[in-house]
């Protein structure tokens, strides 16, 4: 039989839950502070420590070494600053669909969005022969576009998280066969530049691609936390969530929508890099062991592995230097495989 | 009372038997299609004289004999292959979006290709079959083992997470080799798009034991998916075995979508899509899902591939595209008519 | 002028201001058209694999090289001798640069498409706004319809840079090639009916060339070999793909494979109907050195063995 808890049973509960999410909070800060320290100072042209915080403060003191400032501000600080805003940009997105939809495999990586803005993008650099800020703005449009898609045909007198998973995978299908083709039909050199794009990369970091994202989530991550309160309803499932009737589902179109701009802006700035949006909702969730909260957590781990995936891809191999894109996945991934193997053991289910 | 049920328990089996048989019809239809239409026009005269006098002086004749005739063979089996394990791994999994793609077998699959081709400088499509069919096997092993840890063993949730840990994992791999390597990227980029073309007998005498083997073994695990798909605690305590069934059913799934993978590269959409097909005709019972799984695949994949052989004269476009392009809409259509069958 | 952030380092930029009178001005007018100047001649020059392919002969030595593969796989630079240099990015659109700012570049050297108005070498690498334009301008010869033009634009280049194409080895190497392109000549001349059809033969289509969309076959074509023309170039003009059913559809007394990758030579030849052209049944295969060639030497070299498979060949193989 349940046992009833007295309040104060409650208290000590929720205030043990609350310490939890702090403290996971403070860890999380903490190893993104370190990975910010590291991406300043690990580098090919050698800086000593002094010297950045020297270069840092030089827009305010006027202190100007002209080779240190560029490796510092024109190179590594936007970089850095890039890989954070995008990271947390992922995350969200990814953070949001999870547990909109309930299903872990419901990213948008998954579920078509990543591909309707490959594909768009894939279209701009192979047909039209469009490159830069071009192949962005394809990528927006057809990140939003695919979403409106997924939504649109989704809809029957409302619609289901089921559904638009289902939906989503068809398009995705779609969108993929598109890429697909257009690799056999392409030059080699168009497929080079439109697979280092589907990679994704920080390698054009600069405030080009700063300012745009950072304008966007200024807007979106309010909007999601004002969103997220209603959030819990939904939990409950379709059908309850039904029974509650329209403002449920004009909550529900909101949220995917922020979920769309957070992965839409993002891909714009950096390309679809893999698995930051997949992956970032688990490790928080298994971090917080059902401490409630999720999504600034979420957002930690997501920028927290998107600066640390750069620095591998940027270091780990002497001669080559890889895209940020090709580390997320094998970071995250072995991330998350650890996490799953770790609690198996525990006995916990993941 | 209990005869009416029963007469319309017996009706409905009768119905879905008849619909085998119709399968089975059009499945020849489809196959006698691919068969006699191709990129070349090729009289239906000239195509029977091919087959029973053969003049290896004729290149309509070769083109019959050397091109068609084992397409379409590895067609057929390629596509029943990629619908039974996709019935198979959805029922052993419980999840509604298992497929070969996700679970890592196409990643693994296309490491060791890409491997093969930047390291040791492999080009022909022979030799990929058994690099593709290594790496998936590898990769199956992998995402089995870590999602069996712990106490509850390899659950759907931890089975999907794992696989698709490991294909961004491997995928990414494939990235680097591919993003240094622009000789790997030109060789990459036409396999793994999924097609039929080129693909000549040698191939399908490699890939045949293991789909024979795979469609037996994978017709076999009927019952168990029917036991799985009531719960797992409802299945214990009827008696079965719940980390062997799903044990035997992976094994299935990996050799059929392994050696699928070898011979034709990675096709997605084929065994996501045709068990949710099969089961809104049959409804939730594995005995009908598999058959009707495995006799419609075929039909999607080699009839895709028939169109594209004739819509972009003289070339082709490769199955792994149409299949996607004729296949994806109708799904779409089809989760918006009807509230696909819960797994 | 005060600029915070993005500061241009060790050398001056495009928009670098008139200089004093005495200092030794460095101009060139690139591929794209753009007329660049500089205070002083370059001499520390970071380029692409096919401009260092193009320069080191010439006897410009960058001192580091982007490419989209390791040195040892990347077809334009086998042979040539890189000790010394750095390789500053060995991935498609990456480069490595603070190794960049530490070898303290002057110019950049990479080529220009005109096609799709972009610099070669990927677009955080040489496009707009990207780092490594912060450091040193980035120019180039245009991509052309000729690879002789493309080695002349080249040797323009080097020239104004301080090469002395005087040098005994490189007026050899120059020598050599002319050898072998009136070699060529008289080759293809012996044979007025001779056709030829250049191909990648993938594992899943034959893809014919359009000559139009190659310098090299260009090359050859004004020295007299007739490569046929797809009727079709449906492929975005460069390609027409081909089923293997098809592939009796063009039928040319000479093929010549894409030799880029060895392994597409194996690939045409396990094709059951590679042999439905006649040439191929003859064993009429030559290599085509495509999009690779930047120097004399490799040309000479690629030159020799396509006027050996000319002569091997018979023109009078198929009939018009």
């Amino acid at each position: 039989m349940t046992v009833l808890a007295g309040s104060d049973g409650i208290h000590a509960i929720r205030r043990s839950l609350a310490a939890r999410r702090r403290r996971v909070t403070v860890i999380l800060l903490v190893a993104l502070l370190v990975a910010i320290t590291a991406s300043l100072y690990f580098g090919d042209y050698p800086v000593a420590p002094a010297d950045i915080v020297r270069s840092l403060l030089s827009p305010v003191t006027g202190d100007v070494n002209k080779g240190v400032d560029f490796i510092v501000l024109s190179v590594r600080l936007p970089r850095t600053v890039l890989a954070i805003l995008t990271g947390i940009a992922f995350a969200l997105s990814g953070a949001i669909f999870q547990t909109l939809l309930r299903n872990p495999l419901a990213s948008p990586d998954i579920i078509g969005i990543s591909h309707g803005a490959s594909a768009a993008a894939v279209v701009c650099i192979v047909v039209l022969g469009i490159s830069g800020i071009g192949v962005s703005l394809g990528a927006l449009a057809g990140a939003l576009a695919t979403a409106l898609a997924i939504y649109g045909l989704a809809w029957r007198g409302g619609v289901t998280a089921y559904r638009i998973v289902l939906v989503g995978i068809g398009m995705a299908a779609i969108m993929s066969a598109v890429i697909s083709y257009l690799f056999t039909r392409a030059r080699l050199n168009e497929v080079q530049e439109a697979l280092a794009w589907l990679v994704g990369s920080l390698n054009a970091a600069s405030l080009n691609n700063i300012i745009p994202l950072a304008a966007a989530l200024a807007v979106l991550t309010p909007a999601t936390i004002y969103l997220v309160r209603g959030l819990d309803v939904m939990q409950l499932g379709d059908d309850a969530a039904m029974a509650l009737g329209n403002r449920v589902e004009w909550t529900r179109l909101g949220l995917i929508l922020v979920a769309v701009g957070h992965a839409a802006f993002a891909t714009a700035a950096v390309g679809p890099v893999a698995f930051v949006a997949f992956v970032s909702g688990p490790i928080a969730r298994f971090l917080l062991a059902g401490a409630g909260g999720g999504f600034l957590q979420s957002a930690l781990v997501g920028a927290t592995v998107m600066l640390g995936s750069d620095m591998v891809a940027q270091h780990a191999l002497p001669a080559t230097q890889l895209p940020v894109g090709v580390v997320t996945g094998i970071f995250g991934a072995g991330f998350l495989l650890w996490l799953l193997a770790a609690s198996s053991r525990e006995g916990r289910v993941a | 009372m209990a005869s009416t049920v029963r007469t319309y328990v017996g009706n409905q089996q009768r119905m879905l038997g008849l619909g085998l048989v119709g399968l089975v019809l059009i499945v020849t239809t489809v196959g006698f299609l691919s068969v006699t239409v191709g990129a070349r026009a090729i009289p239906l005269a000239e195509v029977w004289t091919a087959l029973t006098a053969f003049d290896p002086n004729s290149t309509d004749h070769r083109i019959v004999w050397d091109l068609r005739l084992p397409r379409t063979l590895i067609g057929l089996l390629v596509g029943a292959a990629l619908g039974l394990s996709g019935a198979v791994l959805q029922g052993a999994t419980r999840n509604p979006l298992a497929d070969t793609s996700i679970l890592g077998i196409h990643a693994g699959a296309a490491v060791f290709v890409v491997i093969g081709i930047a390291v040791f400088g492999i080009g022909q499509l022979s030799a990929y079959v058994w690099l593709a069919f290594m790496g998936a096997g590898a990769a199956m092993v992998v995402v089995y083992s870590i999602a069996s840890l712990g106490r509850e063993g390899a659950t759907p949730v931890k089975l999907a997470l794992v696989g698709a840990a490991l294909t961004a994992a491997l995928s990414s791999v494939v990235s680097a080799v591919l993003l240094t390597s622009p000789r790997t990227l030109d060789e990459l980029r036409f396999w793994q798009v999924g097609s039929l073309a080129g693909r000549d007998m040698s191939i399908l005498i490699q890939v045949w034991p293991f789909l024979a083997f795979g469609v037996v073994l994978a017709l076999r695990t009927a019952r168990m998916l029917d036991g799985l798909s009531m719960g797992e605690d409802v299945a214990r305590s009827l008696g079965q075995n719940v980390p062997l069934s799903r044990g035997v059913a992976g094994l299935a799934a990996v050799v059929l979508a392994g050696a699928a993978t070898a011979a034709a590269g990675p096709i997605a959409f084929v065994g996501l899509t045709v068990p949710h097909v099969a089961r809104a005709v049959t409804g939730p019972n594995y005995r009908w899902i598999l058959p009707y799984s495995m006799l419609l695949a075929p039909i999607l994949l080699l009839g895709a591939d028939v169109i594209g052989r004739v819509i972009a004269p003289p070339g082709e476009v490769q199955v792994g595209i149409v299949t996607a392009a004729l296949g994806a809409p109708f799904f779409i259509a089809l989760v918006r008519r009807r509230k696909l069958a819960a797994l | 002028m005060k600029r915070l952030l993005i500061v241009p380092l060790f050398a001056a930029t495009q928009f670098s201001m008139p200089v004093s009178a005495h200092a030794e001005e460095w101009t060139y007018t690139d591929g794209s058209g753009a007329t660049i100047t500089l205070n002083e001649v370059p001499t520390r020059l970071i380029t692409s694999a096919v401009a260092a392919a193009a320069l080191i002969p010439l006897g410009i030595r960058p001192v580091g090289i982007f490419a989209n593969s390791v040195a040892e796989e990347n077809k334009p630079l086998i042979g040539l001798d890189l000790t010394g240099i750095e390789m500053v990015g060995t991935a498609f659109n990456e480069i490595d640069i603070e190794k960049v700012a530490a070898l303290e570049p002057d110019l950049v050297v990479a080529e220009f498409y005109p096609i799709n108005q972009a610099w070669a070498g990927g677009k955080a690498v040489t496009g707009e706004g990207s780092p490594l334009r912060n450091l040193a301008p980035v120019t180039g010869p245009a991509q052309a319809d000729s690879i002789v033009t493309l080695i002349e634009d080249y040797e323009e280049l080097a020239t104004s840079l301080g090469a002395d194409l005087s040098a005994p080895q490189i007026s050899a190497d120059k020598a050599e090639f002319e050898r072998a392109r009136d070699a060529f000549r008289v080759a293809v001349a012996a044979k007025p009916n001779l056709t030829a059809l250049a191909v990648w033969a993938g594992i899943d289509a034959l893809h014919v060339a359009a000559p139009e969309g190659a310098a090299e076959l260009m090359d050859l074509r004004s020295w007299g070999l007739d490569i046929i023309t797809p009727e079709t170039a449906n492929d975005r003009g460069y390609w027409e793909t081909v089923s293997w059913e098809q592939s009796d559809k063009y039928q040319p007394d000479l093929i010549l494979i894409d030799n880029r990758i060895a392994t597409n030579r194996e690939n045409a030849f396990a094709q059951p109907t590679w042999t439905a052209m006649k040439a191929a049944e003859q064993g009429a295969v030559g290599e085509w050195p495509a999009f690779w060639l930047r120097n004399y030497t490799s040309y000479a070299a690629e030159l020799d063995k396509l006027t050996a498979a000319v002569t091997a060949a018979d023109e009078n193989l198929v009939e018009e």
